[in-house]
């Protein structure tokens, strides 16, 4: 009885308590995987998030959800904020993309934005950064201050973007120091922060001078290095303050752009679902924080190459490439083709390590 | 004189269980009042949220439905072992072999329009989780090894399996390195039960089971005999009571039931093999078979409040604020309210006076 | 040798905190105590560790504060399965539900933050041998007081009144009773024991091993420990050298890679469950053995 009447005061309350409907304001959801941190790829698409509300004012209204496992349950989440009268969602992670898909085609006067998949609807685009390009670039800084010529790389999984980076990245080594060996360890986690860490102490002991943080989340990989001494480099955020000494430079990724016109064209009833890969000449993709201890000869042709990115005269991933079987992959000036690199499953040669299974 | 003195039933009432779970819900309310206030959420909205909001829609009872279906079963067949003291806690890993040998099938026979792939990959699926749990009950009646740590054990085993097979054998060939197979085909899922929702026919299963393990519990010998294995006295833990027979029925049972488990979520709101699979359903399923008291009708009522306050969690996130943790909290106080609770089935406090001496 | 040294040292510390949790874990059950939470107590133990050591500005009050949470959390396990009487292995995942609910909002606003790290003890001379120092003398106390805590507990439990007195509530509560031992006091005082040690672990991964947090950092470590006393066969020597086994075979993953070493990693993290569970089932079937070293009343709810 004491508990009929609890719960029927409770809805009753709560039913008068239910907000006024929105007024017409543009309400846009985001679903991030990860908590969001400081740091981090949940960072760096908050920082979208942010910039959307900066640039639109009153026009928005942006809610958001943290900490979304990829499963069954992050549909759930979708569904909410579309029942809530979101009329975009901004899908973080690969594994939201068949929920994602479904949602839009009940919802086509929805509109959707989904991180590092490959499916396609109108009113659903996928989006890619070109962080292969800023990874030749970081590459190529490696080069220069290894002592050991042996470079280590923390990676999550051996899914296309991480492999394009590795590759970008070795080219880039190879363009200024051939005789480099690149190390890699599979965490195959997205998420372990002592794992990690653990990962570059062991290429470390393995005389890794230079470690590359290639999706991690946390500083794990990066105050290890400053603690041990050792250059790292990392992806998604500038970890300046983690390292002040042995950053070697942070690959970051800056959606705003992309967000703002995306929001823009939604308002507009313009929206057309595309695949956008953003990279050094559209500033989604840059370096941030290089650090002191490049030579000036080596920063000369960093910034030689980061030009030429950013003009579209370069692509990292140019011919002739030779995979770690010897295979030619590219043929002298052939570029890699978009739509293969979205599906790359080789290494090129110089990278030590094989791909996991 | 009066004192408040505990004693035990002399009976056992058909009241004392549903008292026990009111005033258990009634404790987990007065917490989550206190938990919305920690976080500034006036109590009663955040009670709304969490038990309310998710009954109002269509579409927030088809997702308690779909959340009920895994718990259900998985509790169901755990309860019948419980009752005989074989405690496989490793419900999950069974799961994961159920969820594997399904989807095995239909990717093997993908494109097949055959109405038999459904009801094989159930059979295989229940068949794989008795097989996982038959490796503890082999090592229980051969070994005398425990079954609370091997199939503790085997569930981390069960995990690693997965992630070896979704990386590689089970991996969609055209689906860009990333750990998942393909989509199944309509043929090889279970078909929703609620138009507009996720509920799926695979809640049947453990509407089934649930009538199963009434008759078991009611009329069958096999049944008694296990109680009686269970409530001997003086069975020691390892000593362990004599039938080993028991220990058979009751981890092949509650493997087979996690299995099934595992085929309704690859075969349901997944649609594929992917690396999440179960939020923890296989220990969920331990919660909400001591929630319902070892009872079926007492499991039916507990899965669909567990399946409420996960779902109600997920709700509160986007309607009033609150970070994920509070769900969990959430379910920690019911938990612990119920299991405080639950000395009054057995035992009943009564008011005693008594002549001062 | 360089890979040696990072073997033999990284072991070291990657054992730490799997030594705390599993002697406290070991006491409790040896008093016939089952509790399964511990993946939440380790959790908590990190969250509360590191915001207090963050807050406080020292590595000490940061410890307490965890080992203090800790040993609270497990106070609401002995409560429900000693006052109350509810089932182990159902309180113990509920306590372990509700301490990762609680990690996750105690450090809520400290996500991905950094500490420097416990810093390794000042050891001198012994610190610069060569090999040797850098294997054995440049890590941080608490790994040296991990080693301390082994020795204290086998000491404990073999060698004193108390141990005995343990061991004969976790054998039969029932005699212990009759015996006039005060079986709940010392059940709950040992469950204490394994919450403030599980806590005191999980601090260590925040603040020591990889001093930041960040949600779900336990990554699964708590189970291990529950794992770790069986491989143990509740035999304190065993159970610390399965910490080490485990700590270097998680280690020697990475470096079989960082080789170059194709090695299917899944395969290499199911090992040591794979090898527990061979043990446990070799163990187990010699009953004399297990009789002689198992808590006979482990997990089972004690009636007065």
């Amino acid at each position: 009885m004491k508990l009929a009447k609890t719960l029927l005061a409770t809805a009753l309350v709560g039913l008068t308590a239910l907000p006024a409907l929105a007024e017409d304001k543009l309400k846009i959801g985001f679903v991030y995987p990860s908590p969001i941190a400081d740091v981090g790829w949940s960072a760096e698409l908050n920082a979208g998030r942010l910039a959307i509300e900066e640039a639109f004012g009153d026009k928005v209204e942006t809610i958001f959800v943290e900490n979304v496992p990829e499963g069954p349950d992050a549909a759930r989440i979708m569904n909410q904020m579309a029942a809530q009268g979101a009329e975009m969602i901004m899908l973080g992670s690969f594994g939201y993309m068949n929920d994602g898909i479904k949602l839009a085609q009940q919802r086509p006067e929805m509109t959707f934005l989904h991180a590092s998949g490959f499916k396609l609807a109108p009113n659903f685009s996928n989006f890619q950064s070109r962080n292969y390009e800023s990874s030749y670039l970081v590459g190529m800084a490696a080069a220069d201050v290894t002592e050991s010529n042996v470079v280590g790389i923390v990676a999550a999984y051996a899914i296309p973007e991480v492999i394009g980076m590795i590759n970008g990245f070795a080219l880039g080594l190879q363009e200024v120091n051939p005789d480099v060996t690149i190390k890699v360890v599979w965490l195959n986690s997205w998420f372990d922060p002592p794992k990690a860490q653990d990962s570059a102490r062991a290429l470390m002991a393995q005389q890794a001078d230079v470690i590359y943080s290639l999706y991690q989340d946390t500083p794990s990989v990066v105050t290890v290095a400053e603690e041990e001494g050792v250059f790292v480099i990392n992806t998604s955020s500038d970890m300046k303050a983690y390292a002040p000494e042995w950053l070697l430079a942070s690959q970051i990724a800056d959606w705003s752009s992309f967000f703002v016109r995306s929001v823009q064209a939604t308002l507009d009833g313009t929206f057309e679902g595309e695949a956008f890969w953003g990279g050094m000449s559209d500033g989604t993709v840059d370096v941030k924080s290089w650090s002191d201890k490049i030579s000036e000869a080596t920063m000369a042709k960093i910034m030689e190459a980061s030009d030429a990115m950013k003009a579209g005269t370069f692509h990292p991933l140019t011919g002739p490439v030779v995979d770690q079987d010897g295979t030619e992959r590219l043929a002298a000036g052939v570029t890699i083709a978009d739509q293969d690199l979205l599906g790359i499953d080789w290494l090129v040669k110089g990278v030590e390590t094989r791909l996991p299974n | 004189m009066a004192r408040l003195a505990l004693e035990p039933r002399e009976t056992n009432s058909i009241i004392a269980p549903i008292q026990v779970a009111a005033l258990a819900l009634v404790m987990t309310l007065i917490g989550g009042a206190v938990l919305f206030a920690i976080y500034g959420v006036s109590p009663l909205r955040g009670l709304h949220a969490v038990f309310v909001e998710p009954l109002l829609t269509t579409y927030g009872i088809g997702e308690v439905l779909l959340k009920m279906a895994p718990l259900l079963l998985i509790a169901q067949g755990l309860a019948i072992g419980f009752r005989a003291q074989v405690w496989n806690i490793g419900a999950e890993g069974q799961l994961i072999l159920g969820a594997i040998a399904a989807s095995a099938l239909a990717i093997w026979f993908d494109g097949t329009g055959s109405p038999l792939l459904l009801p094989a990959m159930i059979v295989a699926g229940m068949l794989a989780g008795m097989a996982w749990a038959g490796i503890a009950a082999f090592l229980r009646t051969q070994f005398n090894a425990n079954e609370i740590l091997v199939t503790f054990m085997l569930t981390s085993v069960a995990l690693q399996l997965l992630y070896y097979l979704v990386t590689g054998p089970m991996k969609d060939p055209m689906g860009f390195n990333f750990p998942q197979s393909i989509s199944f085909g309509q043929s090889a899922l279970f078909p929703t039960i609620i138009d507009g929702t996720r509920a799926n026919a695979s809640l049947y299963l453990g509407l089934v089971a649930t009538a199963v393990a009434v008759i078991f519990v009611r009329y069958s010998f096999a049944s008694y005999k296990l109680s009686v294995g269970g409530l001997a006295p003086g069975a020691a833990f390892y000593a362990g009571f004599s039938s080993k027979r028991a220990i058979w029925i009751a981890l092949l049972v509650s493997g087979g039931a996690a299995g099934l488990a595992g085929v309704g979520e690859v075969a349901g709101p997944l649609g594929q093999l992917q690396r999440n699979i179960s939020p923890g359903y296989g220990y969920a399923g331990i919660i909400v078979a001591v929630l319902g008291g070892l009872n079926p009708i007492g499991i039916l009522f507990a899965s669909a409040i567990m399946a409420l306050v996960y779902v109600g969690g997920d709700f509160a996130l986007l309607s009033v604020g609150v970070p994920d943790a509070v769900t969990g909290i959430l379910q920690g106080i019911l938990l612990i309210s119920y299991l405080a609770c639950s000395l009054l089935l057995t035992m009943r406090l009564r008011l005693v006076r008594e002549a001062p001496v | 040798m360089d890979v040696l040294i990072f073997m033999v040292s990284g072991t070291l510390a990657a054992a730490t905190a799997l030594i705390f949790a599993a002697m406290g874990e070991l006491v409790a059950e040896k008093s016939g105590m089952l509790n399964l939470g511990i993946e939440g107590m380790m959790a908590t133990g990190a969250a509360m560790g590191f915001v207090a050591a963050t807050v406080s500005g020292s590595y000490t009050v940061g410890f307490l504060a965890a080992a203090v949470l800790g040993a609270l959390l497990s106070a609401v396990f002995a409560v429900l399965t000693l006052v109350f009487r509810a089932n182990q292995t159902a309180s113990g995942l509920a306590i372990g539900i509700l301490g990762l609910g609680l990690s996750s909002a105690i450090g809520k606003k400290f996500e991905s933050m950094t500490l420097p790290g416990v810093p390794d003890l000042p050891l001198g001379p012994l610190a610069q041998i060569p090999v040797i120092g850098p294997m054995f003398f440049q890590l941080d106390v608490m790994v040296y007081l991990s080693i301390v805590l082994v020795f204290a507990t086998w000491y404990m439990l073999n060698r004193t009144r108390l141990g005995l007195t343990i061991r004969a509530v976790g054998e039969s509560p029932e005699n212990a009773h009759a015996l006039g031992l005060p079986v709940l006091w010392i059940r709950a005082g040992c469950v204490a024991f394994g919450g403030a040690m599980a806590g005191i672990g999980g601090a260590y991964m925040s603040t020591a091993y990889t001093p930041l947090w960040a949600e779900g950092m336990i990554a699964g470590r708590g189970w291990i420990v529950v794992a770790l006393t069986v491989f143990g066969t509740w035999m304190v020597p065993r159970v610390a050298f399965g910490a080490y086994l485990f700590g270097s075979i998680s280690l020697l993953e990475l470096s079989i890679q960082a080789l170059g070493v194709n090695v299917p990693s899944q395969l290499m993290s199911a090992l040591p469950y794979l090898v527990t569970i061979f043990m446990l089932a070799l163990i187990s079937r010699n009953t004399l053995f297990i009789r002689l070293n198992s808590p006979a009343s482990l997990g089972a709810t004690f009636r007065l």
